[in-house]
């Protein structure tokens, strides 16, 4: 472990001009607007005096170096900018809707873990047998099902037609949590599904891997059984490459939550982001967006630290 | 011999069929829908018949016809934009591994600065400001997807830069481009062509999603996220508006996912 710290350090060094790219292009957002920004975020019709107040608000009467540094230094403060809309904080927005998002996404990668780890194994196991093709025809559909229509299918199944699950809408888990899960359970397996095939796929091939290697091959032969073989020898070393591809599905979750949000009408952060599209609220959008961002950087770091955690053959350097 | 195994490739074969099926489909929308933006007030949300096969929209719209018609924007956008993100990505791939150094590290730190948002999310922001236009969702998912084949051209001029072929190309005075374009890049098509197929399947879907969120091209142009969009109002009274333009996603998806999985198989068994 403490070999590690030198090699944490270094990676938190290497991530800072990652960083600072990602806020530049969510900066430079904005500056693509095809003509005047302010005159496209307040309309037409916008007095010349608020033109000339939200301009200067938001900085942009000043040189662009001059504009960056002063936002990045806002962000650094934990200022993400204020909504035109409502004169407020995007960063109080954002403590507010972004728990819907997490339970969202969290939920859905619960579902696609609980559906992809245990297949994977199973399918590796009955390699090339009907199972295995069963298994592949189905994360196939995985990946090629669009999750918002999938979203869209289920509300039509299950709430319209059967009634199982109310329709749209969301009751906070941490206030009914009962009620509250049975308001995500669709939304949530609708976006995890393709994470579940990705996942299952991968952890199908690198069990095959690791089940080819000579010292499963011994476990084998030391006559455990092969229960005892899979669970304590060959899932440890799976595992890894697993978990890399789980830490990049968790940024297409986030994304695919802007989606699922507006099908299933959930007060997240991703919804936000549409509406906020729709009123041409920008700074809203540019807030939000670098959020997400950011979080999936910080997962990703956290990933990549307990893979060579898990997996000691990476050399520190 | 890569052909011939690619032929015997059943699963593949059946994707490329799907594949060239849609094609066909685009190209001969006219012969065989009629007007996807024709209003008819008298068969409002009507039933799927042998008149409507898919039923009609609230406006009397042939779902049918919009979903074919839909094809073509769908391959349209997928095709371009994965052309452009392939474009900048093997030039920027190619550089940077070839050059390596400084170079190198300013134009990988910028792709991962792309890759460090969710895809989808990146196209959202790029679309809002930007604006609904089937060129600009070009423009956002191509270049969202760039990164995706510069590492992969990366990795590849990286292991072929240090072999003989390439070091006598240098010995016999040839210029560093032509040792990229000659010598270093026609050895990279592989991993290429399998990038390019399985990012035709995410890009059908990423413009199924913007679309949907009225962020692809404006209504009534008929993308099958626009259908999808427009569905969602009437969910209840004309279900067939939500389940063919999804089936017809799945499909084009699916064609590019199992003609993708087989080049992998064929071309490069390692990627596996």
């Amino acid at each position: 472990m403490a070999t590690m710290i030198p090699y944490i350090i270094k990676r938190l060094l290497y991530f800072i001009p990652t960083l600072l790219l990602v806020a530049f292009l969510v900066f430079f957002l904005v500056h693509l607007i095809p003509g005047d920004p302010v005159v496209v975020m307040l309309g037409e019709n916008a007095s010349p005096e608020n033109v000339v107040s939200i301009r200067k608000s938001m900085g942009l009467d000043r040189p662009l170096p001059v504009q960056f540094t002063l936002w990045v230094g806002n962000v650094l403060q934990g200022d993400f900018g204020t909504s035109i809309q409502t004169k407020r904080p995007v960063i109080q927005s954002i403590k507010e809707r972004f728990p819907v998002t997490i339970i969202l996404t969290t939920l859905a990668l619960l579902f696609s873990l609980i559906l992809s780890l245990p297949s994977g194994i199973f399918a590796a196991i009955y390699q090339n047998t009907k199972k295995d093709y069963l298994f592949m025809i189905g994360t196939l559909l995985g990946v090629s099902l669009p999750g918002f229509w999938l979203g869209l299918m289920a509300l039509l199944v299950f709430s319209v037609h059967i009634g199982w699950f109310p329709s749209i809408g969301f009751v906070p888990m941490w206030e009914d949590f009962w009620e509250g899960l049975r308001y995500m359970i669709l939304p949530a397996s609708t976006l995890g599904l393709f994470m579940a095939a990705v996942v299952a796929r991968m952890t199908r091939s690198s069990m095959l891997e690791v089940l080819r290697l000579e010292y499963v091959t011994h476990a084998r032969a030391k006559g455990l059984s092969e229960w005892k073989v899979i669970t304590k020898h060959a899932l440890k070393n799976a595992f890894g490459p697993a978990l890399t591809t789980i830490g990049l599905q968790y940024g297409r979750l986030l994304g695919g939550a802007v989606v699922t949000e507006t099908v299933f009408s959930l007060p997240g952060l991703g919804k936000y982001i549409v509406v906020a599209i729709y009123a041409r609220d920008y700074p809203v959008v540019q807030g939000c967006i670098l959020f997400i961002a950011l979080i999936y950087v910080v997962i990703n770091l956290v990933v990549d630290l307990l893979y060579s955690y898990f997996d000691p053959r990476i050399e520190y350097q | 011999m890569a052909w011939r195994r690619l032929f015997e490739h059943r699963l593949g074969m059946i994707g490329l069929v799907v594949i060239l099926g849609n094609i066909l489909l685009a190209i001969l929308a006219p012969w065989i829908a009629s007007d996807p933006l024709k209003v008819d007030v008298a068969n409002r949300e009507a039933f799927p018949s042998r008149e409507f096969f898919f039923g009609t929209d609230e406006y009397g719209r042939d779902i049918f016809s919009r979903v074919i018609y839909g094809t073509r924007i769908s391959l349209y956008i997928s095709l371009l934009s994965v052309a452009v993100a392939s474009i900048f990505g093997v030039a920027i791939g190619a550089v940077a591994g070839y050059y390596g150094g400084l170079t190198d590290n300013i134009l990988m730190r910028f792709m991962d600065a792309i890759m460090s948002f969710p895809a989808i999310l990146l196209a959202i922001g790029i679309m809002a400001v930007l604006g609904g236009h089937l060129f600009n969702v070009v423009i956002a998912l191509g270049f969202v997807y760039i990164p995706r084949f510069a590492r992969i051209i990366r990795g590849s001029v990286l292991s072929l830069k240090e072999k003989g072929f390439v070091e006598a190309s240098l010995a016999m005075g040839n210029s560093d481009l032509i040792i990229i374009w000659r010598h270093i890049l026609p050895n990279c098509t592989a991993p290429l062509i399998v990038q390019a197929t399985v990012s035709l399947a995410y890009a059908i879907l990423a413009e199924a999603s913007l679309s949907f969120l009225g962020l692809g091209a404006p209504p009534p142009a008929p993308s099958w996220g626009n259908i999808l969009s427009d569905a969602r109002n009437f969910m209840l009274d004309a279900p067939w508006m939500t389940v063919f333009p999804g089936i017809a996603i799945t499909l084009a998806v699916l064609g590019f996912n199992l003609f993708g999985d087989a080049l992998r198989d064929v071309l490069d068994p390692r990627l596996k």
